[in-house]
């Protein structure tokens, strides 16, 4: 099979369980996200694919070769660290020759070839500058340059981003998409960072707990999050609690429907999840499922967008608008919401303590979603 | 006055006090400062006496002429620095006996401090990359070891390396000495000046001499080189293992490279400590091949009793002593300058 395939790599440190049963496939030429929070297992995992830590349990292969004990000097997968860990003994047209000095290559082949991918990162005039005469944009373009003059097969970058500001971040993600798809080389980053996620990924991986959340390319993760967790970490989200009754959600004496009936037992307690765009004011009075009322609790306009805090009996709800719409509620109003039933998510919710034993027995049949 | 005079009269005294906290400095200011300035002072003269003037005391009797039978007498008597490097009969014959002891010197303390630095080195290294309970285990043990005084390390050394009760003795009980004799290798060890017909000999040697230095540094080598290597970036030594790079390339071309200039200062510190040995040289090498130190001390508390000319050899190891430090940062900033 084509691409690195990971099967069920697991990595324990005494105690804790970092990784379990990570089943993965990386295609060739795609650039594939590790997304999730903190301690989530994507640098750990990036390390395994690497040959920089050893999984407990599971194999990895590329191209149908098994490189699970092959050490990361053998692998030679091109990775940029966190800190760009760039040889500060070296000048840049050293470093980025270093792989191929330490392999016996010619100097003046060495050097063309670093010259080259420093014209590929746009740091053509640099090549005997120090290290440390660099900003930080320019180091993550030489750590990028240095990575890949061994030509690798795997192009690994763990937390490209995180030393850069805001605005240099937005453009070298746009930068390195290109050079990506340029090379058309398999590349994984690891990233908390949902935006970079989605700017960059033909793939994004969710994952948490050291378990993969969810596969899918960045609209899927988006619009149709496969878990509560996925819908919370990729973008906002509305979160109401509800209990089925006759294939409706019923969120205390409001009904909500969905575009394809839910299939969970009555009295099953479940979870609505809405992305603010989808959610609408509307008048208190209009009559209609899906709707809640309650006051405005507050009203930001964040540029290009207005959001508005509506205070509800299920809870708060977000509604998001265009700062262009001509609706305008003021702070302390009363008003409805309407949530739009095609985008309308649906998962097992916790169960009341009342109800457990009627809870646990519907979780079993249920699907996860139903929207 | 009336109330508006009086909030007049208080504003301006107000924007008064005011102008005068910004332009004038304040008196406790002034004060501190002149205090501060008294005490820097003190200090830096004191620091400079108690440093300085021993030095210049030595460089002064260094050129004090020695009355036969009797002590010294001030005078600007260049013939001391003669003597060390040409001999006392010079211009009609030249004795290269107290240069040999300076090379000597320079010979042990630069063997020393680099066999100190290849032993302490790579276990330094491999100690920043144990757990920290282990690290502190052995950096207090180190620590401990630096308590142990010359006298007492050479006295382990000796007993260790006694020809009745040490090494020699062991290699004889266990046999080693009659395989080394029926391989012929105790001949090899004899032409090295370490065995003798019988069995092996440690004491008298330049190699015991120069362990036994190397072992007396070791310790502080560990400690200076502790910190830079458990500074270094992990992530440097495994984006090199990503490009191809096995153990020891790593160290060749990431670890060395990047604390060189540590190790340089490390060595220098050892070379310089190294070159006042005294004990060791005088329990381990034989007296042809004894160093300046030993003549120093036997020139001014010794058998020879010449206070000049023991203040001229203490003047030209510390003038050598202070040329190869500054022809090594010399040196190295050359090879730095050639990096870039």
């Amino acid at each position: 099979m084509a691409g690195l395939v990971l099967k069920d790599v697991r990595k324990i440190y005494g105690d804790v369980t970092a990784l379990q049963n990570i089943d993965l496939v990386f295609p060739s030429g795609k650039l594939t996200a590790l997304l999730g929070p903190s301690g989530c297992g994507k640098t750990t995992l990036l390390r395994i694919i690497a040959g920089l830590d050893t999984p407990t349990r599971g194999s990895l292969s590329l191209n149908g070769d098994d490189i699970t004990t092959l050490p990361a000097n053998k692998r030679k997968f091109g990775m940029v660290f966190q800190s760009f860990a760039l040889f500060p003994h070296l000048s840049v047209g050293e470093n980025v020759a270093y792989s191929l000095s330490i392999s016996g290559v010619e100097k003046s082949t060495r050097l063309k070839r670093a010259q080259e991918l420093l014209d590929l990162v746009q740091m053509a005039d640099f090549q005997d500058r120090r290290i440390g005469q660099l900003s930080g944009g320019q180091r993550q373009r030489v750590a990028i340059a240095r990575a890949l003059a061994q030509e690798p097969e795997v192009f690994l970058l763990d937390e490209p981003m995180s030393a850069l500001d805001a605005q240099l971040r937005e453009t070298m993600q746009v930068e390195l998409r290109l050079l990506q798809q340029q090379l058309n080389i398999t590349t994984i980053v690891v990233t908390h960072d949902q935006r970079e996620a989605m700017t960059m990924a033909d793939e994004i991986v969710v994952m948490s707990n050291g378990r993969s959340e969810q596969i899918g390319s960045p609209t899927d993760i988006y619009q149709r999050p496969e878990t509560p967790f996925v819908a919370s970490f990729i973008g906002k989200a509305n979160f109401i609690d509800g209990i089925v009754r006759g294939g409706r959600i019923f969120v205390g004496d409001d009904a909500f429907d969905l575009e394809k009936p839910a299939s969970f037992v009555d009295g099953a307690p479940v979870q609505l999840v809405c992305r603010p765009e989808n959610v609408e004011l509307c008048s208190v009075d209009e009559t209609s499922p899906n709707k809640l009322t309650g006051s405005v609790s507050f009203v930001r306009d964040v540029g290009p967008t207005r959001e508005v805090f509506v205070e509800t009996n299920a809870g708060r709800v977000i509604c998001e608008m265009p700062s262009s719409a001509g609706a305008f509620v003021a702070q302390g109003e009363n008003t409805g919401v309407r949530l739009r039933s095609n985008s309308l998510l649906c998962f097992p919710g916790q169960a009341p303590a009342a109800a457990g034993k009627q809870t646990l027995a519907s979780a079993s049949h249920q699907e996860n979603v139903a929207a | 006055m009336s109330d508006l005079a009086t909030a007049s009269y208080l504003a301006q005294a107000d924007n008064e006090t005011r102008l005068n906290k910004t332009l004038r400095p304040p008196f406790d200011v002034v004060h501190r400062f002149s205090a501060q300035s008294i005490i820097m002072t003190t200090i830096a003269a004191i620091l400079l006496f108690v440093f300085l003037s021993p030095i210049l005391l030595v460089v002064a009797v260094s050129f004090g002429e020695k009355i036969e039978g009797a002590s010294w007498v001030w005078a600007f008597d260049p013939s001391n620095y003669a003597r060390v490097f040409v001999g006392i009969g010079w211009p009609d014959e030249i004795t290269l006996l107290y240069a040999y002891k300076l090379g000597y010197t320079l010979a042990y303390a630069v063997l020393g401090s680099l066999i100190a630095i290849a032993f302490a080195f790579p276990f330094t290294y491999f100690l920043s990359q144990c757990s920290r309970p282990v690290q502190a285990a052995w950096l207090v043990f180190i620590l401990a070891s630096l308590s142990m005084s010359e006298v007492f390390i050479v006295m382990g050394w000796d007993i260790m390396l006694s020809n009745r009760s040490g090494l020699p003795a062991l290699f004889k009980a266990t046999g080693v000495t009659e395989w080394l004799k029926e391989t012929g290798w105790l001949a090899v060890l004899k032409d090295w000046g370490l065995a003798n017909p019988r069995n092996v000999k440690f004491k008298t040697s330049q190699m015991a001499t120069v362990l036994t230095m190397a072992y007396l540094v070791w310790p502080y080598a560990v400690i200076l080189l502790y910190a830079p290597l458990s500074r270094i970036d992990r992530s440097m030594i495994e984006a090199a293992r990503t490009m191809g790079a096995g153990s020891f390339t790593v160290m060749r071309t990431v670890i060395v490279p990047v604390v060189r200039i540590p190790v340089m200062g490390t060595l220098l510190l050892l070379f310089v400590y190294l070159l006042g040995a005294y004990v060791t040289v005088t329990y381990f090498a034989e007296p042809a091949h004894q160093t300046l130190p030993v003549s120093i001390y036997e020139a001014i508390r010794g058998a020879t009793l010449n206070a000049p000319f023991g203040a001229a050899q203490a003047v030209v190891l510390l003038s050598t002593a202070g040329v190869f430090i500054f022809a090594s940062l010399w040196l190295s900033r050359l090879a730095e300058k050639r990096g870039r």
